[in-house]
This record gives structure tokens, sequence and C-alpha cells, in this order.
């Protein structure tokens, strides 16, 4: 076992415990904790499948800020044992068995595929997800949905701007 | 092209108007202008002169029903600016950022019209919707509306989330994300043949525009979100957005061919979420006492009727949903347009419009007649065509004929409100005074309706000529 199939089973599972470790904590801002060690693991694949930028960008955008963010808000709103809300019991039963179904379609998915089975991922290999790739296709094949996307997001700061206005 | 790049332009046009003009109405004008110069723009691409014309790699192709789509979403815009376009001022103090996010939905349509691609289709269904949830709680000091924006915000990027899992396994199927690949077609008309990941896929793609157009299991947002929201974007939302995600889910799953369709299990799939739609719309829109709450189970119904389109696809499909699109855009414009002006949106009070306002409420029950589907009117055509596509699509003649029982009940509903108007006795109060430029478009849009309902190739002649 090379050191990269070691690392990739230390990193997937970090990944599974912490997302577990989200939805099992009592207290949201451990949660939210647990958040960012999920990210940390995704942004190791993303360096094991030699995709060194966007792991950076997931690390600075989403560990960094975007959790950042998560945290102040939930520290200001003071969240605790009294104020969450009580879920009905049918609710949660409604809720387990609709999950627990789109778990089933996953699981067999990822047994039956056809299409993954005796596949690895390109671990170490390949040079798309270089700066310089990523670039020129960015800029070149998929230029008019990056320019596009400029659209969604004047909108998307315009809609702040009405939001937060007093 | 021309249209994605003008209504972009169009919305940068608005935010700087909103700094240069003080008057607030100058600034409804400028955007009339401004939709105008789209249409033409539209118009001009659809005889085939492109003014602006940028290679996209492939990711765009444009078509004549996706332009003239665009067509029949740019009037009704226009003739939403015309008649509501004044009740955005009392929204709220920022109405040239109203306008400017208007034009912004409008460049989402645009792209969903034209997409060729996944990926395209990704960022015209989030240009769609980010404004939508800026709209839903414009009026910032209604508890209701800020309620309806968060929820409609939480729900739409949930059902986003999904929709992007859907593409990710698709794409992991075929390796692209293009429509046309053989994995794509056979997940299309058949399971069988294609492997597990593009089918799973599509049936994720299939939940998040299931709910993005508010089919029944999915349907639990709209209520809320569109009795929340101010009522003149209410209208906006429940018919051009509507509609706009309706063609893209048509054209995601009917991509190119006519022969080219879902296939029997799509259709079991679609069979019971059509019946649950038009189930849970009619009967709870019965039980409704606000009209306001009403139309939006209605909507959902009329969502029902609209999926038709894509259980079976033939010729009569496209004109269906091109003339479902105007007929039930433009009485839905008119009658929000006026429940706007009301000062009680319960069913008391349309009480006695019919003495204190005579055109309001005749032109009132033109557009309630046209949306359940009776003869003389658009809304007949309409629904005519939808159930003829299925028929002739063949083997489905139970759901055409629930599809007709639940459009009787959708009468019984509608014929309520012209019950308070015309034979009850009351003072149906108005908020602003009615002025006569908006009973004239009131008279104009009732005639096309009516237009229409005779001669409806009058708009599909435009299409085929």
């Amino acid at each position: 076992m090379a050191i990269t199939h070691i690392l990739f089973w230390f990193l997937t599972a970090l990944a599974l415990v912490s997302a577990l470790m989200v939805l099992l904590s009592k207290n949201p801002v451990y949660s939210v904790l647990w958040l960012v060690a999920v990210f940390f693991a995704i942004s190791g694949h993303y360096i094991l499948l030699n995709a060194q930028f966007l792991a950076i960008v997931n690390m600075i955008v989403y560990a960094g800020a975007i959790m950042v963010l998560f945290l102040f808000v939930i520290m200001l709103m003071n969240l605790d044992k009294e104020t969450e809300p009580q879920k009905d019991i049918w609710m949660k039963i409604a809720g387990a068995v609709s999950g627990g179904c789109l778990l089933m379609v996953f699981v067999s998915l990822v047994k039956q595929a056809t299409e993954m089975t005796g596949k690895e991922a390109l671990l170490k290999t390949g040079t798309i997800g270089l700066i310089e790739n990523l670039g020129k296709a960015l800029f070149s094949d998929y230029v008019v949905p990056f320019e596009i996307s400029s659209v969604l997001f004047l909108s998307a700061m315009v809609g702040a701007v009405v939001i937060g206005k007093k | 092209m021309n249209a994605i790049i003008l209504s972009a332009l169009c919305g940068v046009v608005m935010m700087f108007s909103g700094i240069l003009l003080k008057n607030k109405s100058a600034i409804k004008y400028v955007a009339i202008a401004a939709l105008l110069v789209l249409i033409l723009g539209n118009f001009l691409q659809f005889y085939g002169v492109y003014t602006i014309d940028i290679d996209s790699k492939g990711l765009l192709a444009f078509d004549r029903t996706g332009l003239f789509f665009n067509t029949i979403i740019f009037v009704a815009t226009l003739v939403y600016f015309i008649l509501s376009g004044s009740d955005m001022e009392r929204v709220g103090p920022d109405v040239a950022e109203y306008f400017a996010l208007i034009f912004f939905v409008l460049c989402g349509v645009t792209v969903l019209t034209s997409f060729n691609g996944l990926l395209m289709f990704f960022i015209g269904i989030e240009i769609l919707s980010i404004p939508l949830y800026i709209l839903t709680g414009s009026d910032k000091k209604n508890l209701k509306s800020n309620e309806a924006s968060l929820k409609y915000f939480l729900m739409g990027s949930f059902s986003t989330g999904i929709l992007l899992m859907g593409i990710t396994l698709i794409y992991g199927a075929t390796g692209s994300f293009g429509l046309q690949s053989t994995t794509m077609k056979s997940a299309i008309t058949g399971f069988s043949s294609a492997g597990i990941l593009a089918p799973v896929g599509l049936v994720l793609l299939f939940i998040s525009m299931c709910f993005k157009v508010s089919a029944a299991p999915f349907h639990f947002w709209a209520p809320d979100v569109y009795d929340g929201a101010p009522s003149v974007f209410t209208s906006f939302m429940a018919t051009i957005v509507k509609a706009a995600g309706f063609f893209a889910f048509i054209k995601l799953f009917a991509a190119k061919s006519a022969d080219f369709g879902p296939g029997p299990a799509w259709q079991l799939i679609l069979y019971i979420i059509i019946v649950a739609t038009l189930l849970i719309g009619n009967i709870t829109a019965v039980f409704q006492q606000s009209v306001k709450r009403m139309l939006a189970y209605s909507s959902i119904a009329q969502a029902g009727f609209m999926l038709f389109a894509l259980y079976s696809t033939n010729e009569f499909t496209k004109d269906g949903i091109l003339l479902y699109t105007a007929a039930y855009s433009f009485a839905t414009i008119g009658i929000f347009s006026i429940l706007t002006k009301m000062e009680d949106y319960s069913l008391d009070g349309f009480n006695g419009l019919s003495k204190s306002q005579p055109v309001l409420a005749f032109t009132n029950t033109v557009f309630f007649l046209s949306l359940s589907g009776i003869p003389l009117t658009a809304g007949f055509f309409a629904k005519y065509y939808m159930l003829a596509s299925a028929i002739k699509g063949g083997g489905s003649l139970s759901l055409v004929i629930i599809a007709v029982l639940f459009a009787a009940v959708s009468v019984y509903y509608y014929f309520k409100v012209i019950q308070a108007i015309y034979f009850k006795e009351g003072v149906a109060a108005t908020n602003t005074p009615i002025t006569s430029n908006f009973k004239v478009a009131l008279i104009v849009l009732a005639a096309i309706i009516i237009i229409l309902g005779i001669y409806p190739t009058a708009l599909l002649g435009f299409y085929y000529f």
C-alpha cells in the first residue's frame, strides 16, 4: 500500500466521521468546527487528485471565510437547549425513512454502477487540476458561462444592498 | 445571444437610473423603454439578425422555439410592467433595484431557453432564483414577507444542492455536460440500457425541477412564499418565472427531436406527480378564504396541467406550452394587478366590485374564465392542446379524464370570486384611485385573451412564419 493510498483512506475516514459528528453534536458551535474538519479532509482529497488550486480555494473560501462567518452568527444567536425547537416524533420518523431511502439509492448506486467498478481515482497524476490548465479551460472553452455567471453575482450584490439598506 | 446580453445590460441601466432619476414613475418608463429594446433585440434574432454574435463553444444553442418563448415572456413582462409597475413603488423605496432584479431574472430566462448542456442550465436556474429570494423579502417591515423569503431561500438552496448532485452523477456517467450523448438518451427513453449513474442523476434533476415548478410532493414552499411575498412580485413569480422553469424542464427531458421523450418509466412517475399536483392544488384551493392564497394553490394546480407537456412529446406539445404560457401568464398577471389594488384580499373584499368598478369587475371575470378554461378564452385552447398531446401520445386516457374532472373543480373556486363580484352586496374598496390608463390596459389585455381564445393561431402563426 503506497503512501497515497494510506492518505486517501485516512482522509476518507476523517471526512465521513466529521460529517457524522456535524449531525450528532448537540452544541451547534461544535457542529461548525466539525464541518471545518470535513472541508479540510476534502481539500486533502483535492491535493491527492493533483488539483492544488481547488484545494487552496476550498480551504480559503469554505473552511476560512464562510465557516468563520457561520461561527460568528451561531455565537451571536446564542443557541442553547431551551431555544432549540422540539421536533415531533412523526417528523423524525418521516425524516429517517426518507433519508434512509436516499441512502439506499446511493449505496446501491455505488455497489452496482459498472462505470465505477474496478476504477480508481487518478491519484498523483492528471494535470487538469493545475491552475494553468484550469485557467486555460476557463478562458477558452468555458468563457461564456464564466462571463454569464457575473450576472448572477451582480444580482446577488444588488440584492444584498436592497435587503441591507435601511 | 442578443437577449442574454441586452437583458443583463438593461438590469445595469436600471441600477444607474436609480441614482440619476429621483422621480419614481420616470423609473417605470425607463424600464418599459428598456424592455422594448430587449423585445426588439430578441425579435431581430428570431428573424436571423445577430447584432451580437459570440462563439459559445457549443454551450448555447438558439432555436426558434426558445426565441419565440423569449418573446412571449418579454411581452408578458411588458404587460406586467404596464399594469403593476406603479404598485412596485408602494413596496419599498428601491424601485429601480426591483426593476434591475427583474431584468436579471429575464436574463436567467433567456439562458434557460437556449442552454445546450447542464452547465448553462445550472447557471440559468441560479440567475433565475437568486433575485427572486430578494424580491420575496423586499417588504422588509412585514414579518410574513421576511419569513417567506427565508423559507424560499433555504428550500431553494437545498433543491439546488440536489440539482448539483444530479449533474455530478450525470457527468460521472457521460463525461460531459452535454445532453445529446447516447447514455443520456437511453436514460430518458428507458432506464434499462443506460447503466445506473445517469438514471439516478436524472431522478435527482427531476426532483429538483419539480421543486422549482412547485409540482406536488415538492410544493410545500409555494403557498407560503406566494402568500408572503408582496403581491406585485407574487404575480411575477407565479407566471413568468414558473413558465420559464417549465420550459427548461421540458427542454431538459425532451431535448431535441420529436420522437425523443420520457420513456414508460418516466411516464409512470409523471402520471403520479400530475395526479398528485392536480389533486392537492385544486382541493386545497377550494377551502381558501383569501384570494391571494387561493391563487397560490391554483398556480400549483395549473402546474399539473403544464406537466402534460412533459408527459408526451409530439407536435402538440410545443404549441401547447407556448399557448399555455401566454394564456396563463396574461390572465394571472391581470388578476394580480387587480388584486394588488384591493383593500381586502379575502373573498368578501371583492363583494360588490361590479357596482363600484364595472371595468375591473368585467376584466377580472374574463381573466378567471380564462384560467378555468372556459371556451372563447385563451385558457380553453391552452388546456385543449395539453390534453390533446396526451391523447395523441396514446395510452393515457385515464389521466386526461382526471385532468378534466379537476378542471371542473377549478371552475368552482374561480367562480366563487366571480359570484362575490357580481352577486353579493358590499363595498369593494380599492387602496389607490383607479386611473383610466389602468382600465384601458386591462381592457386591452382582456381583448387579447378573448382573441387568443377564438383564434389561437394568431399567436402560433408568428411561431411558424
